[in-house]
């Protein structure tokens, strides 16, 4: 045998009988203990990161383990990778943000087998996933109410830029139709362009700056549903609102980034819809807990409206308090309502 | 006398195992393996081992599409855009919502997309004589635009029915991905070490024009290692989608990394004509027990590509001090 060989046998005895060893002496005197929720957080993002603070209050609030977790880029692909790694660590709930709605669900059903109780939040899983919780904004309905207020600030009639984000979002095309049919609804009001396929904020500041250059005169208001496409389109519109002379563009776009409601304090923009993130991380770290000490889910599957408010020049510096009375009251309603004694 | 004859001819005189390389990556998986059994209780399950041992067999496949390349001294930049392209056709093939065919006409069917995209590669590269770089390149964007017009960006169901390869095993601890790469492994093993065709390709891969005086037809030797490699790519996109359970077309958009990630770390030759997929294999096991242990030892996650890209850059030093040291040496 050559010396090579004698090494190899060498080396792959040693570590069987040390991890043998090791195995042995675990089992022993020693047990593991992890957290029993895991918040994961798709990529450092201020939503994740407002998600990830609800988390730590539930905690805090609590004394229940809560690992919250951040991934290093927002595919379905990291996503299973570090939520595999975490299953074998013994975590028992997991609340996490459906990157890829369909591409979730053998994710889901593979944790499920193991026992572990899966919650989403942030948007929808496909329909037959093994999650038993949505906590989420109604992403229909927050559409709606963006184009309702976008509208009345426009005097009823109109044309509007809707700005959409990614394309391989499952939300683009529910927010996409719920525009058009609310603006279906007015007569006086058009939508003179579409603009989408937007992941990052350059990108979105270059297609709204374009369509704004070709169409900037005809169109009277901008509607932005994705959280890049709102902070693009606040600072270009802050800069030619804040221009004396040029016309008023009216805007109502999704999300609180703090750019956005300075460019609302100081009166250069009009609208965002503050969604509930802090309420995604507690609700679904609340669902998950009571879970684990027994409740049983009323119907195999719920979605959990987390609620979404218009912030104006009047709330802006105020809204939060009308956000953190949504997250108490659906805390509240949790046993009962969607979660029962067996 | 033709059995005596063909015994002189395969294995080529190659007595040992494993090389020293490979022996060393296979020590400092050792060491990683008790850190984390050390570290902590849950590494030592069937569960750790079932979940990790798939993507280990994954990274073995996205790194087998690429070091094919580099052993012929090529490169090739399409690997994850063709991953994608398969991702897509699988999605259309067998997706109740599309053409619903049963996934043993389906799969054998969009696998070929793979060979035939590979041989696409190969005759531009050989026949217009333009840089791999520059071909594999333009191809992934093309590729790529494919898979993004063809798809609209959607993702396809895949049936449960066809999960079975991707997530189910052998005993609850075994997966069925890692015994097929398994199986693949020894059959490429086979290849680069005892079949004339094998050699062929490292000679090539050494010296490509001391190979074509010697006979050897240099550019098939080029065309064939970019066939493998989309069999490679094709194979791993099937086992992903299986796996997941769902067909995304942004599959493969993160495989350009890992592909040249666990080649380099495995042994494989950045200028051609070494390649060990015992070392690959090796390789792959110590890139997922990092990114494991990232996950164990709570390392700040914002923090963990750069510490991926330091291993690769580690990896790469060391594979240049060793040549190095060892010209040095003679």
């Amino acid at each position: 045998m050559s010396r090579n060989n004698v090494f190899l046998v060498v080396i792959l005895t040693c570590l069987a009988a040390t991890l043998g060893g090791i195995k042995w002496y675990q089992s022993e005197y020693s047990s593991g203990a992890v957290e029993p929720i895991v918040l994961y957080l798709p990529l450092p993002h201020p939503y994740c990161n407002a998600v990830g603070e609800g988390g730590y209050a539930y905690a805090e609030d609590t004394g229940t383990g809560v690992r919250v977790v951040v991934g290093q880029e927002s595919t379905q692909a990291n996503v299973n990778t570090n939520v595999e790694s975490m299953y074998t660590l013994g975590h028992q709930g997991f609340a996490i943000y459906p990157v890829d709605p369909a591409g979730s669900k053998g994710l889901f059903a593979r944790l499920n087998d193991g026992g572990r109780q899966v919650v989403c939040y942030g948007a929808e899983p496909m329909e037959g996933s093994a999650a038993s919780f949505a906590v989420a904004t109604d992403t229909r309905q927050a559409a709606s109410q963006a184009a309702e207020e976008l509208i009345r600030l426009m005097g009823g009639h109109g044309k509007i830029l809707n700005v959409l984000e990614s394309l391989t979002d499952a939300n683009t095309p529910v927010r996409k139709a719920a525009i058009e049919a609310v603006v279906a609804k007015y007569p006086g009001v058009e939508i003179v362009q579409t603009v989408g396929d937007v992941t990052t904020e350059a990108k979105a500041r270059e297609k709204i700056e374009s369509a704004l250059v070709a169409r900037g005169d005809e169109v009277d208001g901008v509607v932005c549903t994705g959280y890049t496409t709102t902070v693009a389109a606040s600072v270009l519109l802050s800069e030619r609102n804040a221009k004396s002379g040029t016309k008023r563009i009216h805007f109502v776009g999704l999300d609180t980034d703090e750019r956005v409601l300075e460019a609302i304090r100081l009166g250069y923009v009009d609208a965002t819809l503050a969604q509930n993130p802090f309420g995604h991380g507690y609700i679904s770290c609340a669902l998950i807990d009571l879970m684990q000490q027994g409740w049983k889910p009323v119907e195999p599957y719920q979605f959990i409206d987390s609620g979404s408010v218009v912030v104006t020049k009047d709330n802006v510096d105020d809204f939060q308090s009308g956000i953190q009375q949504v997250t108490e009251q659906i805390v509240a309603e949790l046993k009962g309502r969607y979660l029962v004694q067996p | 006398m033709e059995t005596s004859s063909a015994k002189t001819v395969t294995g080529f005189g190659q007595k040992d195992w494993v090389n020293s390389r490979t022996l060393g990556l296979i020590l400092f998986a050792g060491i990683l393996m008790v850190a984390m059994a050390v570290a902590t209780p849950s590494f030592l399950t069937q569960d750790t081992f079932f979940s990790q041992s798939r993507y280990v067999a994954f990274y073995v496949l996205v790194a087998m599409s690429q070091a094919v390349c580099l052993a012929v001294g090529d490169l090739n930049l399409t690997v994850g855009a063709i991953g994608s392209i398969i991702t897509v056709g699988l999605g259309l093939a067998i997706s109740p919502e599309f053409a619903d065919l049963s996934p043993w006409i389906a799969v054998p069917l969009v696998f070929a997309i793979g060979p035939l995209t590979g041989l696409l590669n190969g005759i531009i590269i050989t026949r217009f004589k333009i840089d791999a770089f520059i071909v594999t390149l333009s191809m992934m964007f093309v590729y790529m635009g494919l898979r993004s017009g063809i798809s609209g960006g959607n993702s396809y169901t895949i049936p449960e029915g066809f999960w079975w390869l991707g997530q189910g095993g052998l005993g609850g601890w075994l997966p069925f991905m890692t015994i097929i790469v398994l199986a693949i492994l020894w059959w490429i093993s086979y290849l680069y070490r005892n079949t004339v065709l094998g050699r062929r390709l490292l000679a090539t891969g050494s010296n490509s024009d001391a190979a074509r005086l010697s006979g050897i037809n240099t550019k098939r030797m080029v065309v064939v290692a970019h066939v493998l490699s989309g069999c490679f790519s094709a194979l791993a996109a099937i086992m992903w989608a299986s796996w997941s359970g769902n067909a995304a077309p942004q599959t493969g958009d993160d495989w350009l990394i890992i592909s040249f990630a666990v080649a380099i770390i495995g042994g494989t030759g950045l200028s051609g004509s070494l390649i060990s997929p015992l070392g690959i294999l090796v390789g792959a096991v110590i890139f997922k027990l990092i990114q494991h242990a990232l996950v164990i030892l709570k390392i700040n996650d914002n923090y963990s590509n750069t510490l991926l890209g330091g291993l690769i850059l580690l990896a790469i030093v060391v594979d240049r001090a060793r040549e190095h040291f060892g010209k040095d040496g003679k």
